[in-house]
């Protein structure tokens, strides 16, 4: 593998839009149905558990500090099993990919553009991604960093412009929850915010310049990440009340319908669409990042760009055949998305290290 | 139809701008990974546009994590 290094900034830059990538559109919708109005609670609780698996990343991290996460597998478990350990990860990056394209293609085609065939923006959204993965990490990295302040005026813009409408009754009565359906809400806020990092792991820390301002970096990206989030949850609670934010599809891109100020400055919605698009697009580009350098890596090739076109292909084909609907995708989020999550985002890492310290010791 | 012979016109464009370099320059090993990842895909795109059944791997995953997932909305119910 050539030597490609990114700056700190532009990783903390990318936790953050990764990190709150799909979920802005889908988590208020997801918990507001068990927590009610009281998950914006499950929410915060929800991104201290997040800062805690950010820390087993870490660790996991340093385990092999010049290593992608495949070579660390490889490493720590042996030929044999590592490349089983692998193909099974980069199915799940694969699926995973083709499931974010379906998200978008699904939210243009019912929010937008309505008479469009969803496959039109997947293959669109899809050749959008293939360029930037051939361009590289340090490229995307570099765009990362110059629409990165965009997205925060859009952020700031939006709430400013929504908050005449917040009506703070909506989340009251406060602390209401029950223990099981907290648990439940958290475990889905986790499940969708920080089983994905590991992800990461293939551009961290062996391709950030600086391994240990990196580490804290990683920290700083899900916790301000964390907090748009909660931002977001809390406002489509407060000005939709929970039981329209449990009902819509994407209760934020409804929230940003409420926007009206003196009849003439309204339907702004787009604003909210836009940063969706934004933030998913690196959500997809890393993770396809990942597939496509884990492959090359699966199958010891120098270069990984040849794998992008017939990669970007199959995750097209993925897209189209991931979910046979919306009902089944949420179907899928809210039930076996978690173990199959967990079984990479918190099983996986948890195995790599305890067999690299039991390793260390014979 | 119409869409599978679209779906091999840019394939066999991605042929040649991909692989025929690679051939080029000599990289047997990364042809014949791109060449095999191409047929796959390939045939998966042209079975998607004859409207074939293409199972879904989220299926696999839903039977493998099934007892997981029901333990899971049970308890937490």
């Amino acid at each position: 593998m050539e030597t490609i290094k990114i700056s700190v900034r532009q990783f903390t830059i990318l936790v953050i839009l990764f990190s709150v990538g799909s979920s802005m559109l889908i988590i208020p919708g997801i918990i507001a149905k068990e927590a009610k109005q009281d998950a914006w609670i499950a929410a915060i609780l929800g991104v201290g558990v997040a800062l805690l698996l950010v820390k087993l990343y870490n660790v996991v991290g340093s385990i092999e500090p010049n290593m992608t996460l495949i070579e660390i597998i490889e490493k720590v478990l042996g030929k044999w099993v590592g490349k089983i350990v692998t193909i099974a990860f980069l199915f799940f990056t694969l699926v995973t990919s083709g499931e974010f394209l379906y998200f978008v293609g699904n939210f243009m085609s019912t929010e937008i553009m309505p008479e469009t065939p969803i496959l039109a923006f997947n293959i669109l959204f899809a050749i959008v991604v293939i360029i930037g993965v051939r361009y590289g990490l340090e490229t995307f990295a570099r765009s990362a960093e110059i629409i990165f302040p965009w997205f925060i005026v859009l952020f700031v813009l939006f709430i400013i412009l929504i908050s005449p409408n917040v009506e703070i009754q909506n989340i009251q009565p406060v602390l209401e929850i029950k223990t099981k359906p907290m648990l439940h809400s958290v475990l889905l806020f986790i499940s969708v915010f920080s089983l994905s990092p590991i992800v990461l792991l293939m551009i961290f820390p062996i391709a950030v310049n600086d391994a240990q301002q990196a580490q804290k970096a990683f920290f700083k990206g899900t916790f301000i990440a964390g907090i748009i989030l909660v931002i977001i949850i809390t406002l489509t609670i407060v000005v939709l009340g929970t039981e329209a934010t449990a009902h819509l599809m994407y209760p934020s891109y409804a929230l940003a319908k409420r926007i009206e100020i003196g009849n003439f400055l309204q339907r702004i919605e787009v604003i909210m669409a836009s940063m969706w698009i934004i933030t998913i697009f690196f959500k997809l580009i890393i993770y396809f990042y990942a597939s496509v350098v884990g492959f090359a890596q699966l199958v010891n090739i120098k270069d990984y760009r040849p794998l992008t076109l017939p990669l970007g292909m199959i995750i097209v084909v993925l897209s189209i055949i991931v979910h046979p609907n919306i009902v089944e995708s949420i179907q899928y989020n809210n039930g076996s998305w978690i173990p199959f999550g967990a079984t990479f985002g918190l099983l996986l890492p948890l195995v790599l290290l305890i067999v690299a310290k039991v390793r260390k010791r014979t | 139809m119409w869409m599978s012979v679209l779906i091999v016109v840019v394939v066999v464009v991605m042929f040649t701008a991909e692989a025929i370099p690679l051939l080029k320059k000599g990289n047997i090993k990364e042809f014949r990974v791109f060449s095999v990842l191409l047929l796959f895909g390939t045939s998966l795109s042209i079975a998607l546009s004859l409207k074939v059944a293409i199972p879904s791997p989220i299926d696999w995953i839903e039977f493998i994590y099934k007892p997981l997932t029901d333990w899971l909305q049970t308890t937490l119910k």
